[in-house]
Order: C-alpha cells, then structure tokens, then sequence
C-alpha cells in the first residue's frame, strides 16, 4: 500500500504550516498527526465538537430522564392529568385544549403538547431520532458513494457513463423534493427488495432515502480524484507487479482518499439531520408518534402563537446540532485539507 | 360526507316537517327583502371580505366541499331549496325555482315539478325546464360527487353506462312551453327531494354549460361570481332585481371571498380586516378567540356530524364483539374533547343530537357507560381478555389533518392501556380515505367521521354501514360488514318521504348500531362563526343547518 502524501505535502503543508506563523520543521511527521495537531489548535472547531457531543449525550441520556425525572415516555399520552405547582393544581391539558407551559420542574420542563405528551422527554429522544438518522445515513452515503466512485473513476469507459448518468439523475432533482417523493411513496407500502422488507413506518425508510440522496454529492469527487490517483506512479507500480482491479482500488486507492471521507463525514451527517428534519417536517421522514426534532416543530406549529416554545425548542436544538457539526466540519477540512486554507487566506 | 370532503350540508331539527309548507306561505318579511335574522332589523348594503380555503371547484356539479357549497347556493338556485333562515329551520325544504313543492305520486316514484314563469337567468336568457334534465346529465356525466343520488331516477344508471353527453334519461320529461318536469324514480327514495336541493341540481342554461369542468356558468340566485382567480379571489355581487319569495335576496351589495392560511384568517379577523372566515379559528388561536372575543364568536353544531373509530370487523382482533366492545368502553371522550379545543360533544349516538325530530333519541343509559364520564378500563380490559387477542399487535390508520394526528395517538395510547400492542399510520388527508376504504389496505381500526349531505338519517347510516356500502370500491363502510339490522331498517325505512313519520324506527336502529359496537362513537364536533367588529353578529350571524352559514344573511352593524 502506498499512502501518498508526498505531492500534497511537498507543497501544500510547508506554505500552510508557514501561514500560520509558526515555521515549525514538520518534517517526519506523519500527514494524519499534522491534520490533528492543526485541528487541536483551532479551538472553535474543538469548542463545537465538544458542543455536538453533549447534545448527542444529552439525548443518549433521554431514557434515564423520562423514567427517573419526568415520569412518563416519550407517547405517554396524559390528557387528563394535573401536576402540582407551587402547591397549586394543574391541568396537563386545560379542557379548551392549552397544554401546559414550562414548568421548570422535573414534570413538564419544558410543558407538553396537544396531547399531554411531555417536551423534554419527546426533545431528547427525538434528538436521539434525528442523530441516530444522521449518523446512520452518512456511513451509509459514504459507503455507496466510495463504491461508485470508485468504480467510475478507476474503469472509466462505459462502466464510469452509466455510473455518472445515474448520479446525474439523482442529483437533478431537489434535495427536498427527490426525499418528499420517495419518503411518501414509501411511507404506505413499505420496501420490499427481494427478501428484504421494511416496514413503511420504520425508521430504516428515511435512512435509505437521505443516504441515497446523498451520494452524487460525494460519489462525484471520490470519482475525479479516483481519476487523478489512477494515473499514479505508485498504481503503475502495483500494476507492474501484478496486482488486480480490486487490489489496487482498495489498497492503493481507497487510502488515498481517507483525508476526502473524514473532511466530508460531519458535513454530510449534518446535511443528512438537516434534510430528516425537513422530511419530517414535511410529514415525509420520521412518522408520528415516534419524535424527531423536526416531527416536533411540525406538530407546533399549529400552536406557534399560543405555544412558541413548541416550535422554538427542538428548533434550537436542530441548530446547535447542525451548527456544531458543520464548524466542525470546517475545522476538519482545514486540518485535512490544507490548500482550502490557503486558498480563502489568498481571497 | 367527510368533514375535509365536507359538505352541503346540514343539520336538521325540523327538516321535513315542513315539506308541505308552501314557499309563499313560509317566508316571512325579512325574506323577500334580506332573509330572516334572529331579532332586528338588518341593515341594508355595504361591502365584507371574507377569508376562505375556497371553493374546490366553482362548477356547481363537480364541488364538494362546504366552502364551495357556502358561496355557490348564493348564485344557484334548485328547483326546491332550503329556507334560508337562522337555526333549525334552515333545514326546511322550500319551493325554490319551482312555484311549488313537487307532486309526489301516490306510489311515491313520480315527482312533478312545475317552473315559476318567467325566470331569467343573470345573463338574461330564460330558464327553461329542459335545464333541470341537462343538468342532472351533466352531473351523471361528470361524475360529481353527488351525482350517486341522481342514481335513483329511472334510466340514469343507462345514461352513465352510455357514457354519451346526449343520450336520454327516460325517467325525466321536461316540458319547455308549460314548465313541467315529470322525474320518476326506480323505487321511492325519502332522500331524492333533499338531494335535488343541493347546489349540484340547480338548473343552468343547456347552451351555456358544457359537458366538462366549467367555471363561467350563469345561475340564477341573489348573487352573480365573479372569479377574479380560481385560487385567490372571487366576489360575489347582488343579482339586481332577483325576487324569488322566499329566497332572501341579500343584505350585503359585495362580498369579496380571498384565499388565507387559517392562522392568518384568525388573525385577520381578530384585526378586522377580514369580517368572517369560513374555518374554525387554528388550535393555537381558539382559547384567545373564545376568552377574548366571546362578543363576535359563537359554536354551533353546524353541520350535523359524528365522529367515530371504524373497526374493520373482517380483521382480527374487531372480528369478535368483545374487542370492539372493550373498545367503547375505553374510550373517554373527555380526553378526545380536550384534543378537539373544547369543540367536542361527547355522546354514543351514531345520529347526531340535531336529527331530534327524525330520529335522533339519546341512548340513555349509554351501553358502554357516560360518554361525558370517565371509561370503564378494567372492564375494557377484562374483554380483551375474553376476547383471547391480548397482546395483538393492531395499527390505527389516521390522517394528518389537525388534529387528527392527535386523535389517533390518543387511541393508540388507549388500546395499548387494554392490552393491545398499538401502533399507527398516517396518511395524507387526500388519499386517506379512499386507502381504507379499499379492502386490500386491511385498515384494522382508524379515525373517521361524517357530515351531513342532507338532512336525513339515512345519509348517515347508509354509505357508513350498509351492505351497499361494503359493495362499492373505496367504501365509506370501513367496517367492511354490515349489520344485518341495519340493512332491514334502511330497507323498510328509506323509502319514507318524511323521516319524522318513522322517527322512532330510526332511533332504534340507531340503538342497534351502538350496542352492536359497529364503531366507537365519541361525539359531535362544533363548528364556530368568527365575526369582525364591523359585522351585525347579534342580529345576522347566518348560522344555519344547510350552509353552515348563509351568507345572505349576513350584515353589517
């Protein structure tokens, strides 16, 4: 296997090292300990990564909450119930349908909904909805889209023309739409792929959908670098020395690429959270009752004037969520990726 | 008919009671000039917009919805109408196009119509009584969705299989030189008369009302459309110099009707610059609406509805009584009315309290205990057990119209309680009842619901639970079944021109339909009426049973 830092390093991490002031000899060090070392200095991106692992915490944390704080589960229905504040007694939900607000104690932090259903609870394990989409769809897109990459950019020819035909199709269509369209298409019915059955209630259909939608978006440059790499001296050599297809792409090439698939992995997590939020907004995604952040703003926003708070907590969530991934995902890339740097520094 | 799908329609105390009251000796003095209100004097003139999802079409045949119906029974007129007053009296029938009510035959299969002379329609030309026959073709050519009760007259069934614009409905003979129409009917239907007052019969001229969708054609009622934009805007001006006795001509000269998110129609309204809205104001706005604006707001059991959970009683578990019947006796209605904003009725009654005069009767004690009182769990529990399908994994088909999601959850939080293993489905509202209602969906239980098309209970009971019903695919009879009681009723009963004569039959057919469990009936739902400051709310709100509200009755202060 050859990993091949030497072209990108001999010029890019020398002039990127020298930007940041430093003129530190970096010679010996090996490509992966110079992107960590960059991303430890930049503390915005350490002080968002930080941020996304306590909100996925918060949430991993959900069931210890409803059962030892809220009392309840994230369906409870409690229509009928009352709760004592300040020794005053409550309805959950009055008899002309206001559900209770904010309470700030272990009961209903954050109130309820339309149907007596605890916020807090339903916010952290529809956060647990949203990351566990997330993260499952990202492997998932990255996985595909090496696969297909790869093979476009390694055999060319027809394999690559059918290959990037079908990309272009996906990637014709609007994100939102192409996951609105094949979220309800399959919401009824379900998939059924040879032995393979999913349930249209699952929660597997939006994690197909938004990995699929996904992978033009990194398909296309695994592809062009796969074109750049195969030309090789180092892939010429392991051709010399006998070394099929298969054995090239995935011990000569596929380690070439590991600095695209780390700079892309929070990227793509954070736009698949977004785009499940959006689907399940829409009523395309996660299915009611089961939460998700963006299931919740949904079923808010009938109440947005009388119950902002509704709306505006899982929102906030989301953000944070997305906004530290995606900072994140910057400090990633600049650490992997030197020349982006000093491409914006030469703006 | 479903409340999204909703309809014409409405609620009845005193329906046909009144058949046999003629149209002059029923109208009162306001009618002629402006309808009747409930106390003072309306004022004359002056101009309202009103906010509106619209109409989901403009051509009289091919709507369906209670917006369209709202505004379109103001530009047609049938051959007999409904009486455009305030209250349970709206729902009497009235001579409208017609100088009088019909002849019936002593068979009670041949109705004779007879045209007030002289009728002109707003583009001048004359109402003709071969109209009448070549609207109810172009109702059974186009398919509208009334056009199932057209069905009953001799030869519509042959006109649709012709499938040709021209061809002859034998059971309708129209006179053009004396006015006559002579309709007969394959059997006698207590319903046809209140069918041929809907909008969808309303006469319009031959020459101007194509065999396909249209949305310019000329009427004759107390107002002329204006369609600025199919899906923005319409207006409606007041037909100068219509007088028909006993059809109000309209206190407002122009209502403009635009196209507004329920939210922001509320918010209109409450801001006066829309002076009514034809929805109920959203669920975030509706306990400020009530506390704060209790001066221009008011609910109404308009239009007569039921809402109920379907089981489908060729499935397992509702296959077996026990199942279905546990299912009644959990539910608790006062959980539902707090998810419907305080707009929910409790009652175990399948027709609703407003058919009290044709057959209506509270089933009191309730089977299944006090629908306004707390459920029965343990009892419900103890059947499921009997029943041997604890534990059964069952899935509650709902849509996401608000707040059905809610509605459903409700009932999954509940039959997990009973010891079901519950689950849920929503469908868009669009295709949701037409995916349950085909047979291959095994739709196992679910959210539904029924307005009224006409004041009759066999508008309810039929299409929901007969065996004719379980015929036609989709089906509104989720059940998939009938009960053989209700077939026998409809059979003996249906047939009556006057319900209120066979008020107690129908009464306990609707007994039988609770205590067979053949659904799970928690209430009515009301609807409200939103007024600006600007508008008379005291002396004109135009509720009424048919319409929901009668615009010509509306006026300002």
């Amino acid at each position: 296997m050859a990993i091949e830092p030497a072209a990108e390093l001999a010029t890019a991490v020398p002039e990127a090292i020298v930007a940041e002031g430093g003129g530190t000899r970096v010679a010996g060090l090996a490509p992966w300990r110079i992107a960590l070392r960059r991303l430890r200095r930049n503390r915005t991106a350490l002080a968002f990564g930080a941020l996304f692992v306590v909100i996925a915490g918060m949430c991993l944390a959900a069931p210890i909450y409803a059962e030892q704080v809220a009392h309840t589960d994230q369906f409870k229905n409690h229509l009928l119930e009352q709760i004592t504040i300040d020794g005053v007694k409550r309805d959950v939900v009055s008899p002309s349908g206001v559900a209770i607000g904010p309470t700030y104690t272990g009961r209903f932090l954050l109130g309820a909904d339309g149907n007596g259903r605890d916020i807090a609870v339903r916010l952290l394990y529809g956060g647990r909805t949203s990351l566990m989409i997330g993260l499952s769809a990202a492997p998932l897109t990255m996985l595909l889209a090496i696969v297909v990459g790869m093979l476009a950019g390694f055999h060319r020819g027809w394999v690559d023309a059918i290959i990037s035909r079908a990309l272009e199709i996906i990637w014709s269509f609007p994100v939102v739409l192409l996951g609105v369209a094949l979220g309800t298409a399959l919401a009824l019915g379900g998939l059924k792929i040879g032995p393979l059955q999913i349930d249209g209630e699952s929660e597997l259909i939006p994690i197909l959908i938004i990995a699929v939608i996904y992978v033009p978006y990194l398909a296309r440059p695994v592809r062009g670098q796969v074109l750049a790499l195969r030309e090789k001296e180092f892939v010429e050599a392991a051709r010399a020395q006998g070394a099929g297809s298969l054995r090239i792409m995935f011990s000569e090439i596929l380690p070439n690429l590991s600095s695209t698939i780390v700079v892309f992995f929070p990227l793509i997590v954070a736009n698949a959270i977004l785009l499940e939020a959006a689907l399940s907004f829409l009523g395309a995604g996660v299915r009611p009752p089961n939460p998700s952040w963006g299931t919740m703003i949904s079923e808010g926003v009938d109440r947005i004037v009388t119950g902002p708070h509704l709306t505006i907590v899982p929102g906030i969530m989301l953000v944070l969520a997305v906004l530290a991934l995606n900072v994140f995902g910057d400090g990633v890339r600049d650490a992997f990726d030197p020349r982006a740097k000093v491409r914006v520094k030469h703006r | 008919m479903r409340k999204q799908a909703s309809a014409l329609a409405v609620a009845t105390l005193v329906a046909i009671g009144a058949i046999g009251v003629s149209a002059c000796g029923s109208d009162d003095k306001s009618s002629s000039g402006g309808g009747s209100t409930s106390g003072g004097e309306a004022k004359k003139g002056g101009s309202i917009r009103i906010g509106s999802v619209l109409p989901d079409s403009y051509d009289p045949v091919l709507l369906q919805t209670i917006q369209g119906n709202q505004a379109l029974q103001l530009v047609y007129t049938g051959l007999v109408t409904y009486k455009h007053v305030e209250g349970a009296a709206g729902a009497e029938l009235i001579p409208g196009l017609a100088e009088a009510l019909p002849t019936i035959s002593a068979d009670r299969k041949t109705y004779t119509f007879k045209l007030r002379p002289n009728l002109k329609y707003s583009v001048g030309s004359a109402v003709k009584a071969s109209d009448f026959e070549h609207t109810i073709k172009r109702l059974l050519f186009l398919g509208g969705p009334f056009s199932s009760f057209s069905t009953v007259i001799k030869g519509a069934v042959e006109y649709q299989k012709a499938e040709k614009a021209d061809a002859d409905i034998s059971g309708i003979t129209a006179d053009d030189a004396t006015g006559e129409i002579k309709v007969e009917l394959t059997a006698p239907d207590g319903k046809f008369l209140f069918a041929i007052a809907l909008v969808s019969a309303a006469p319009t001229p031959a020459a101007k009302s194509p065999f396909k969708r249209s949305n310019s054609m000329p009427g004759l009622g107390p107002y002329t459309i204006d369609i600025k934009n199919p899906t923005r805007e319409f207006v409606l001006t007041k037909t100068p110099g219509f007088d028909i006795p006993g059809i109000a001509n309209g206190n407002i000269d122009t209502i403009t009707v635009v196209k507004e998110t329920v939210t922001k129609m509320t918010q209109d309204v409450i801001d006066n610059k829309l002076d009514y809205m034809t929805e109920d104001p959203t669920g975030g706005l509706l306990p400020e609406v009530k506390a704060k604006y209790s001066n221009r707001f008011r609910m109404d059991p308009n239009p007569p509805n039921t809402y109920w959970f379907f089981m489908n009683e060729t499935l397992k578990p509702f296959d077996k009584l026990e199942a279905r019947q546990a299912v009644n006796y959990a539910i608790d209605s006062r959980a539902l009315q707090r998810i419907f904003g305080g707009r929910l009725q409790p009652s175990c009654n399948f027709l609703p309290p407003a058919y009290a005069r044709i057959g209506y009767k509270k089933i009191d004690p309730c089977p299944y205990g006090d629908p306004a009182g707390p459920p029965n769990l343990a009892k419900a529990r103890e059947l499921v057990e009997k029943s041997g399908y604890k534990g059964m994994s069952v899935t509650v088909w709902g849509n996401t119209k608000d707040p059905r999601p809610a509605i459903v959850d409700y009932l999954r939080d509940t039959l997990n309680e009973i010891g079901f293993k519950a689950k849920t489905k929503l469908l868009d509202q669009q295709v949701y009842f037409g995916t349950i209602g085909t047979k291959k969906t095994n739709a196992q239980i679910g959210f539904t619901d029924w307005y009224q098309d006409f004041p009759h209970p066999a508008d309810f009971i039929e299409p929901n639970l007969s065996a004719k019903a379980v015929e036609s695919t989709p089906t509104f009879n989720f059940q998939f079944k009938s009960n053989p009681k209700i077939d026998a009723g409809l059979k003996k009963l249906g047939g009556e021109a006057d319900p209120a004569t066979v008020a107690d039959e129908w009464a306990e057919l609707d007994r039988a339909i609770i205590e067979d469990a053949n659904g799970a009936v928690y209430g009515n739902e009301l609807a409200s009426s939103f007024f600006s400051e600007r508008m008379d709310f005291e002396n004109c709100s135009g509720v009424h049973p048919v319409y929901r509200s009668d615009w010509s009755l509306f006026c300002l202060k």
